[in-house]
């Protein structure tokens, strides 16, 4: 697939280099020659100096013949209206990274469509509704809602007081047909278990289940649901804004802040939250807003490190659920070791909604879960695709991805050996980074 | 979470895995020099039998026996690779000489091989006209795999190489000072880049064809005029034919073979504005002219105008051939005189575009070396002005065009430092400068040139290892080999 992506930011790079490693054709234009330079030497694709808003540009970087073009700068206007140039040069779908609330609305979608952007992303408010589900479920990872929530994937991390401890893969397969283990993360490692894998303290642990069935999972996992009102949110950032709009007043909003301007233009535009201005690394500070009777602390200032320092301290101070939104990908794998509950990143956030969009699949009703080294998506069967041809155990799918569920009829279900999969089905994929192209052999 | 891997060691088994499959590329071409030997009834056949197999042994041991822990490959890796591969591809490819009916010295044998895989087209052969076919095939079959690149040949065959780690040996290997890549993925690049090369061959082979030549040295002819390497089967060259329409082709081909493949490619795709908006193919054109003009002077001068062809085909001839580094030479091109000698040293220098089949140090840095020289003039009155080194319409920035004068400094000081080391071989002063500067620039202009010898046979042994060090070096772009001797590439 041609895909053109238009700004080399942290978003862009990362998906630049993501698709790349897809063995997708990529190519990148920014205005910086510098910050292109070091990924054209590096990476397998093609880079183009110049203006992402610029005709010529966009036409010689291909476009005519491209089948995805991304706007990703960090400037609204401009990837707009780098998309509808794009469209009307002869890409075949656009998307645009946005930043304002009021366009992702649902009765804004045909104006967007006829100017030529053809889907939206706003990464701000994917990593809002992803703090928003962690808040509803602390107990959890990672939770992905599938088709409406008739398949879900939750992401648990393995205590020792865990009944599975120890277990092996095919003792519990022979217990109960509830749930599947579709993948298990262990030291800055996702795996695909087998039968003969063995559940370990300090994994986490990827199930795919029935919604009926969850709290199944959560029994065995030795967990416990704490109820979420307090929550304090270090560093007022878009995702913040975006957070309290979005949860209304479900939760208590407490914001710290450093930054005063800020601080007073918060307060302008959150009137449910209550805006706090300090430094929020400082432990008189937290004490005073009251760390000790909080139900949650997110961390959300520009700084990884602070985010996951922070976040590490107010669990010493008995805050049960924590979110940190950590940028650097690298620091994701330990952050996760070092006990912080969830972990945002918008980079991670953007690309897998855009993967969505590469496999095609319908964005609507499924939730896409991005992980730092692993997929999950929803993908519809064709006719005729491959995986139609046999029993899932005659496949001999690659050591890479496994079929964690499928709806069928609009009802999820789990995948047994024996399932045959028939074409008009949703399959839920869960594959590790680098096999995705795999998949798109496998259903078309 | 994939973890970026500190590289602590260099990973030599993935380096030698690879460069087994490259070996089993490389055995798969020898068939065709094979064929060519059964085809003409020649005892030689043997001695390609023989390499082959021990080729393709060799390969399939490096390539299934080592089973590396890891499979990443860093920036050393492909520099190390790049440069390990083509010693490997001589080492193995100077067999059929040793094992041929007669045979030669390792110390020649791959001198030869080097000096086809670089497309220097230096020889050791006095007569070639003794040689077999099948032995002649494979030295212009050497300057053909090796004018591309093999790097970029196996990029465009082999996906295993189309990640990352290919891009660090893409950008080892071809020359030129940024790498435009045509198309998004490396692969689809290397592509691109040998669909114009094998068309403008086979191209090429027929137009020698309907010419006086036969079809065996049209393709030889063909092979070692596109590479710009400049082997042939004859003895007397090019000249052997008497005929200007083979030498008109033949320059005609030489000519596209110093152009930019990637412009090349854009213009086969109609793009034609492309080549006049390009200030290095302007250049490359203006160049040929200018000394065209001055070698006609001069051979006017000279009281050698002794026909039409003598201040039309045979001049512009000698220039492409020179300044394509292919090193072909005209019948009486010692009686034009000295001016046109030092002429020709010039051209060798700088050679032609970047990203071609040509060596030297390409007209690219002569731009932004005569750019950046007029600005630090200009700048001596005008200390404030703020001055760019354009080309192409774009601006260069600085540490490129510092990058560029390292690079010319250093070939300066390669070509003296060989020069030097090779007087004391035993070789003439003038002798030895001019092998070492033929070498680095991979023009392969016979040491006959400056009468000493008749070809590079009479060079001492260690002096043949010399010059094939130096011909890698310069084919190469210098960076890429020199590397390699720094302690600083082998650290932990």
């Amino acid at each position: 697939m041609r895909i053109i992506i238009a700004g080399a930011g942290e978003v862009g790079s990362h998906l630049a280099k993501l698709l790349s490693r897809e063995e997708q054709d990529v190519t990148l234009i920014d205005q910086d020659a510098e910050r292109l330079s070091i990924i054209d030497a590096n990476y397998n694709l093609m880079t183009i100096q110049g203006s992402p808003t610029s005709f010529d540009v966009i036409a010689g970087s291909g476009a005519a013949q491209c089948d995805l073009f991304i706007a990703v700068t960090p400037f609204e206007a401009r990837n707009v209206t780098a998309c509808c140039i794009a469209k009307g040069i002869g890409a075949k779908r656009t998307v645009a990274r946005i930043d304002n609330y009021e366009y992702m609305r649902q009765s804004h979608r045909e104006f967007f469509n006829r100017i030529g952007v053809d889907s939206l992303i706003y990464p701000e408010y994917l990593a809002a509704k992803e703090i928003v589900t962690a808040l509803e479920r602390t107990w959890v990872r990672n939770w992905f809602e599938i088709h409406n929530g008739e398949l879900i994937v939750v992401g648990v991390k393995m205590r020792e007081n865990s009944e599975l401890e120890g277990m092996q893969l095919k003792e519990l397969a022979m217990k109960q047909h509830l749930f599947h283990v579709a993948a298990i993360k262990r030291n800055h490692e996702t795996i695909i278990p087998r039968g003969d894998d063995y559940f370990l303290a300090n994994d986490i642990i990827y199930f795919t289940s029935r919604r009926e069935h969850i709290d199944e999972i959560r029994r065995m996992c030795g967990k416990k649901q704490n109820d979420v009102k307090k929550v304090l949110i270090m560093g007022g950032s878009r995702i913040a804004l975006r957070l309290t709009a979005l949860a209304g007043d479900k939760y208590k909003f407490k914001i710290i802040d450093i930054d005063k301007e800020k601080c007073i233009r918060l307060a302008e535009r959150c009137p449910d939250a209550r805006i706090v201005y300090g430094d929020a690394r400082d432990i008189d500070t937290l004490r005073e807003e009251g760390i000790t009777d909080i139900d949650a602390f997110i961390a959300l200032t520009n700084s990884s490190e602070i985010n996951i320092l922070a976040s590490l301290s107010a669990k010493e101070y008995g805050v049960r659920k924590t979110i940190a939104e950590v940028e650097d990908i690298q620091f994701i794998s330990q952050a996760e070791s070092l006990n912080i509950g969830t972990i945002i990143n918008k980079k991670l956030l953007a690309s897998s909604h855009i993967f969505q969009l590469l496999l095609d699949a319908d964005s609507e009703s499924s939730k896409f879960m991005a992980l730092a080294d692993a997929d999950v998506a929803e993908i519809e069967v064709r006719p005729k695709s491959k995986i139609t041809k046999g029993a899932v155990k005659d496949l001999h799918l690659s050591r890479d991805m496994t079929i964690a569920g499928l709806i069928r009829d609009g009802k999820g279900m789990l995948v047994s050996g024996n399932t045959i999969i028939q074409p008009g089905d949703h399959v839920v994929v869960f594959c590790l980074q680098g096999a995705i192209h795999k998949i798109e052999r496998l259903f078309n | 979470m994939l973890h970026p891997h500190i590289h602590i060691h260099i990973n030599f088994p993935m380096v030698l895995k690879v460069i087994g499959w490259l070996l089993m590329i490389e055995s798969a071409f020898m068939v065709i020099p094979f064929a060519t030997c059964l085809i003409y009834g020649e005892a030689d056949f043997k001695c390609f039998a023989l390499t082959i197999t021990i080729t393709a042994i060799a390969g399939a041991l490096m390539t299934f026996g080592i089973h590396p822990r890891r499979t990443d490959m860093g920036k050393r890796e492909g520099f190390l690779l790049t440069a390990l591969v083509w010693v490997f591809f001589s080492i193995f490819g100077m067999l059929p000489f040793i094992f041929s009916v007669e045979p030669i010295s390792v110390s020649d044998a791959f001198f030869e091989a080097m000096s086809g895989f670089t497309t220097t087209g230096a020889s050791v052969m006095t007569s070639v006209e003794a040689l077999s076919h099948g032995i002649l095939m494979w030295r212009s079959l050497m300057q053909w795999l090796g004018g591309m690149g093999i790097i970029l040949f196996t990029l465009a065959v082999l996906p295993m190489l189309n990640y990352s780690g290919g891009m660090q040996m893409f950008n080892a290997e071809v020359t030129g000072i940024t790498h435009d890549k045509i198309r998004p993925r490396i692969s689809q690049t290397a592509k691109g880049l040998w669909g114009v090369y094998f068309v403008l061959t086979l191209i090429l082979t027929l137009l020698l064809w309907i010419g006086p030549m036969s079809f065996f040295d049209s393709v030889c002819h063909a092979f070692s005029s596109m590479s710009t390497g400049g082997f042939s089967t004859r003895d007397n060259s090019v000249g052997a034919w008497n005929s200007d329409y083979v030498k008109v082709v033949i320059t005609i081909f030489m000519f596209l073979g110093g152009v930019n493949f990637s412009l090349m490619y854009r213009a086969s795709f109609g793009d034609f504005k492309c080549l006049w908006r390009n200030d290095v193919f302007k250049s490359y054109l203006r160049i040929v002219l200018v000394t065209y003009v001055m070698f006609v002077i001069a051979i006017c001068h000279q009281g050698q105008v002794k026909s039409i062809e003598s201040i039309t085909i045979e001049p512009m001839f000698q220039i492409i051939s020179t300044i394509t580094s292919t090193g072909l030479t005209v019948n009486n091109f010692e009686s034009w005189g000295t001016f046109v000698l030092a002429l020709v040293f010039l051209l060798m220098f700088f050679g032609s575009c970047a990203g071609s089949t040509s060596g030297g140090a390409k007209i690219d840095r002569l731009i932004y070396l005569l750019k950046n020289t007029r600005n630090e003039i200009y700048r001596c009155i005008h200390p404030n002005t703020v001055l760019s080194v354009r080309v192409n319409g774009k601006m260069v920035p600085n540490d490129i065009v510092s990058k560029v004068i390292a690079f010319l400094c250093i070939y300066v000081m390669i070509i003296m430092l060989g020069g030097i080391v090779l007087t004391a071989c035993g070789i003439p002063l003038v002798d030895a400068f001019f092998s070492s500067f033929s070498c680095v620039s991979n023009t392969g202009l016979g040491a006959g040139v400056t009468g000493y010898g008749e070809s590079y046979e009479i060079i001492p042994d260690i002096g043949k290892w010399i010059l094939s060090l130096l011909m890698l070096t310069g084919r190469l772009e210098l960076f890429t080999v020199i590397i390699l001797f720094t302690p600083g590439f082998w650290k932990k």
